[in-house]
């Protein structure tokens, strides 16, 4: 109780205080815990114990995988689940089952699977926190392993194709996060008034969907018209980590800054994209000017097809 | 509701000499909901069950001229047909059946797969004799060995293949904990009737505490909750006393 312990594992972004699934349910659960816990975000990975994140280190105990860390933490009498009925520690473990199997697939698809969101987001973040030259190897590793999972545990037959395999683990995904608000209902944690261990899985699995801004969007739609799942994610942010949201607020401010100037250069490409299209046509050899009204027409119809193909 | 064919028929592999732990437990659930369902249906032992299923795995029925396998499809085909065990519950129960369902197949069925395809000593002694049995050398050590690959890669994907036995039966402890303490001392999950959440339960402890492995210790686990020993017997005499139990 008195060692201290420290905790390894990805940083954060976008007002989370990490991107990482199973780190953020570690820090949620020390912070409802009251456990004291040093947390190190890497910038480098060649520090880390192992390759695996999140890592607590308590004078020579290397822990690894979450569980472990929160019966760890339980044991040195951290302990948040303490008011909780056996049968409601039984309801814990299933939920947590169920997030596992059902939503923890359509996440890492969306992280790392999803060719837009991993190649504009995901990898160029990841790589940017790992050392070189591991960067260049790190991301598609754990990039090969989300999409062996997924296959492995949802790909048999009848589902043989990856598109058929994405629709199944999203309506399962859907069903899931509707599952996890009729049960949430109006009350402010799963079971009562004090958040406790599924609250910190719960946090740690929605808290990534609903804040990181992917292209392609599709579960964090679904989750925000759950406002109560909102709303128990802002909670969380605002009531246990808000030493850390405020002093990264004008690191955020500035990263809001950056992703309006992306936008803005992202829209003005777009519009130039246009423009050069329209150049093309009318300067395309297939319009002869001798058929002028016909080119009205044409051209009307030819300028809606370069726009509904530019949308996303 | 539609009317449930006299000829049904589900079909798992050979009784006595083939099928697995896992397999029966499964087949075991899928029975014990259609008898809670009061559908008919006959049990048809054949031994490439295996590869007549849609899905690859056992059991599957045939119903009409649809066949359908694994609980959770079939739970949803016999829905549509007209028969539903969960219609009473309301909506925070039924989110706490698909969760408990969910965590018996994430934590017993995968113990299950990992003792009787990654612990060395049931692989060589239970496993691989039982598994290709129907089959001529070499081709039942070919598929045993296949079969073996595809569990292991699952294993190593979902993070299950660093646990040691003990581990495992550390999991399995803590899921009947859960279940037990969910159970209570109730006579079904859900107070008076059964749902499939019972029948896969059911299915699952049925199987451990009359299969006999190596040594005990699975079944000495679920041995340590008396609820869900009686659980098991209740079941058992309400469901499946009149029929031939081989």
């Amino acid at each position: 109780m008195a060692a201290p312990m420290e905790l390894s594992c990805w940083g954060g972004d976008w007002g989370l205080p990490s991107l990482h699934p199973e780190s953020l349910t570690v820090m949620a659960y020390a912070k409802f815990s009251g456990a004291p816990l040093t947390v190190n975000t890497i910038n480098n990975l060649w520090r880390a114990p192992k390759g695996d994140l999140p890592v607590l280190v308590s004078q020579d105990i290397v822990i690894s995988q979450p569980a472990k860390i929160l019966n760890f933490l339980r044991r040195q009498k951290y302990n948040a689940d303490y008011d909780l009925s056996a049968k409601q520690g039984a309801d814990t473990l299933a939920y947590i089952a169920l997030l596992e199997e059902k939503l923890l697939p359509a996440l890492l698809h969306t992280f790392w699977i999803e060719a837009e969101n991993y190649c504009s987001v995901t990898k160029p973040w990841f790589a940017s926190r790992i050392a070189f030259p591991l960067s260049l190897y790190l991301p598609g590793k754990m990039s090969r392993e989300a999409l062996n999972r997924i296959l492995l545990t949802k790909g048999g037959p009848p589902l043989y194709t990856l598109t058929e395999v994405e629709a199944q683990i999203y309506r399962d995904a859907k069903e899931c996060l509707n599952l996890l608000s009729k049960r949430l209902g109006t009350s402010q944690f799963f079971f009562g008034d004090t958040p406790t261990t599924l609250d910190a899985f719960v946090f740690g699995f929605l808290a990534p969907i609903y804040k990181v801004c992917f292209p392609r969007v599709q579960l964090q739609e679904h989750l925000k018209q759950l406002p109560n799942l909102c709303r128990f994610c802002d909670d969380i942010l605002t009531c246990y980590f808000r030493l850390t949201v405020s002093g990264h607020s004008p690191a955020g401010q500035d990263t809001a800054d950056a992703n309006l100037q992306k936008l803005t250069q992202l829209v003005n490409k777009e519009s130039n994209l246009i423009e050069k299209m329209d150049d093309n046509l009318r300067k395309s050899p297939q319009h002869p000017p001798r058929k002028l009204t016909t080119l009205k027409l044409a051209a009307g119809g030819e300028e809606s097809s370069p726009m509904s193909r530019l949308s996303p | 509701a539609e009317p449930w064919p006299e000829n049904a028929a589900l079909y798992q592999q050979l009784k006595e000499e083939q099928i697995l732990l896992s397999d029966n437990a499964s087949s075991l659930a899928v029975q014990a909901f259609l008898q809670m369902c009061n559908l008919p249906i006959r049990v048809i032992c054949r031994a490439n069950a295996e590869y007549m299923s849609p899905s690859g795995k056992v059991p599957f029925i045939h119903v009409g001229n649809q066949v359908v396998s694994e609980l959770g499809p079939i739970v949803q085909f016999v829905k549509a047909k007209g028969h539903s065990l969960s219609d009473g519950l309301d909506e925070v129960q039924k989110a706490e059946m698909k969760a408990y369902m969910e965590l018996v197949n994430n934590m017993l069925l995968t113990a299950e797969l990992y003792l009787q395809w990654c612990d060395d000593v049931t692989v060589e002694e239970i496993t691989y004799p039982r598994y290709g049995s129907p089959y001529p050398w070499p081709l039942n050590r070919i598929l045993s060995y296949q079969k073996q690959w595809e569990v292991r890669r699952k294993m190593k994907a979902i993070g299950w293949a660093g646990k040691t036995l003990e581990q495992v039966l550390e999991d399995v402890d803590q899921c009947c904990h859960a279940l037990s303490q969910r159970l209570g001392t109730q006579p079904y999950f859900f107070n008076k009737q059964p749902t499939e959440l019972d029948a896969l339960v059911f299915g699952h402890l049925f199987t451990i505490l009359t299969t006999q492995l190596i040594t005990d210790e699975l079944s000495e686990k679920v041995k340590n909750y008396s609820n869900l020993t009686a659980f098991c017997r209740r079941i058992e005499q309400q469901y499946f006393e009149g029929h031939e139990k081989d």
